[in-house]
């Protein structure tokens, strides 16, 4: 499969994203959450928690990092992809295209990742300003940059299956939103039921929130690291094959 | 150039196609008439690898438009019927895109070309948002002729717009024509179908009912019509062979007639007995 045409899909969702972020309510909805979580659940509720001999917020910034380029990677893909297929009839363009289904999925997924990366960015900032122990690793960034991929790329199949822009909303409450507060964002999965936790191990940010807080790649992060190419390359898989299948 | 054979596609239970078949040559301009749903837009999106047929095949150029889908998306520019340019870029940008996305060679060369084609070289920094309703379906042709295409398709090109910017899009298209370029255009505006076309196919729920030359579906259904008020006010069509006919049958009717040469929309009417909306 060739993925030779990829660069003006991608370039178009840039030209976009560079007209959103001119306008100051874009940049606002992508801090907003994370910046709610950080407030109440770091400095608030937070404030007096220790985790493994450590303050909360060293914990919580991490996982806002993997919480906040999921939510951005996988919404800003998912959203803008069913938004071109069903109503701005962009999409219809590059299937019109001599480019084939890889390079429109590449071309998708990297501006997903550019756009989970921005989101993301802006909370390294912040972290690395704030009080605490939050430092940039090796893992953290191989973590943030595969989280971000694999996401884009669930984003392209939700993009794809979704019937409606109303139920790219259901899948988010469904599967994204449940994930966000489960998989090891805001509390360690430790002390969790057994059965529970069989289940969010089960779950892509899980693995994502134990590569980023590691400091070296030691087994279980290879491990992790290991589950998330196999999570990413189901998702470009089915994504590509939706692509390379859609007929109107 | 183009051949549709025996082509079919449902929705459901809608048979947006059944059966259809018909070519058309190299430099024809081919149109097809038919009302909303009589299966038009279906067929375009099926010639330009959006929707792939359930039964028969169809091809451009030799190439199948399933199996060699990538020779034909080098081979042909497509003016949908709705609205798809990226609102929120600039002119000059939606089409800079396309270009790269079909490779043109020496992109900004044809970019002038085709924006003075359609008359929006001033307005190449305009954001598509502020154009008016005209000038984004002048763009949107400028965007199709910008590959080349050996093949154009238009599908319902001046829908929505007032005569004068319709018979701005109809200079374009024949200038297109007069590139040799083979056109497949969709229409419901009959004067359309007859001012651009060298031959028409009228659709008809996904049916072909008939293929000829305007001049020769008109002579089909007969060339004379006597137009007659009926005492309940309604409008009574009668079509003749002759003028001499014509005016005989004229003058055998009760109340008032006129006689006047058949118009295609008279070979609608008499082919499909519905009026085009």
């Amino acid at each position: 499969m060739t993925l030779h045409g990829w660069y003006p899909v991608f370039l178009r969702e840039m030209l976009l994203f560079r007209r959103k972020l001119l306008k100051m309510g874009y940049l606002v909805s992508a801090m907003l959450v994370p910046l709610i979580y950080l407030a109440v659940f770091g400095y608030g509720l937070g404030k007096n928690v220790r985790l493994n001999g450590g303050d909360y917020l060293t914990f919580l910034i991490p996982g806002l990092v993997a919480m906040s380029s999921m939510t951005n990677s996988y919404t800003w893909v998912a959203s803008a992809l069913n938004l071109n297929r069903l109503y701005f009839k962009t999409f219809q363009l590059l299937i019109q295209a001599p480019i084939s289904a890889g390079a429109i999925m590449l071309g998708e997924v990297l501006a997903g990742m550019v756009k989970g990366l921005f989101a993301a960015s802006l909370l390294i900032v912040m972290g690395l300003c704030a009080p605490g122990h939050f430092q940039l690793t090796l893992p953290m960034l191989l973590a943030l940059l595969l989280n971000c991929f694999m996401f884009a790329s669930l984003g392209v199949v939700t993009g794809m299956l979704a019937k409606s822009h109303e139920d790219t909303s259901t899948y988010n409450n469904f599967f994204i939103l449940p994930m966000s507060f489960f998989s090891g964002t805001f509390f360690p999965l430790d002390g969790l039921p057994a059965l529970l936790k069989g289940v969010i191990y089960l779950l892509p940010l899980t693995h994502t929130n134990i590569l980023i807080r590691k400091a070296t790649l030691d087994n279980s992060a290879i491990i992790s690291l290991l589950v998330m190419v196999v999570y990413t390359l189901i998702f470009w898989f089915v994504g590509s094959r939706l692509i390379r299948r859609y007929s109107e | 150039m183009i051949a549709v054979n025996n082509i079919r596609k449902s929705y459901g239970k809608v048979q947006a196609l059944d059966g259809v078949s018909f070519t058309i040559d190299k430099g024809e301009v081919f149109g097809l008439l038919g009302p909303n749903g009589a299966g038009k837009s279906t067929l375009i999106r099926m010639l330009t690898c959006l929707t792939r047929p359930d039964d028969g095949s169809a091809s451009i150029a030799g190439h199948d438009v399933v199996g060699g889908a990538a020779a034909i998306k080098s081979l042909v520019g497509v003016v949908p019927q709705e609205n798809n340019l990226d609102r929120e870029l600039s002119v000059e940008e939606n089409l800079r895109i396309y270009g790269k996305l079909h490779r043109v060679v020496n992109q900004p060369r044809k970019i002038d070309e085709v924006l003075r084609e359609v008359e929006l070289t001033e307005r190449r920094d305009s954001v598509v948002n502020g154009l008016s309703v005209g000038m984004k379906r002048r763009l949107i042709i400028a965007r199709a002729l910008l590959t080349d295409p050996a093949v154009l398709f238009l599908d319902e090109p001046s829908i929505g717009l007032d005569p004068q910017i319709r018979r701005q899009l109809w200079e374009i298209v024949r200038r297109t024509r007069k590139a040799g370029r083979t056109v497949l255009l969709t229409t419901h505006y009959i004067e359309e179908a007859d001012a651009l076309c060298h031959r028409i196919g009228v659709l008809r729920k996904g049916k072909l009912i008939a293929l000829d030359t305007a001049a020769a579906l008109k002579e089909m259904v007969g060339p004379y019509v006597v137009d007659q008020l009926s005492e309940d006010g309604r409008l009574l069509q009668h079509t003749a062979r002759s003028r001499e006919e014509a005016h005989a049958l004229a003058r055998s009717l009760e109340n008032g007639c006129t006689v006047r040469r058949t118009n295609l929309e008279d070979v609608f009417v008499k082919l499909t007995g519905e009026r085009i909306e």
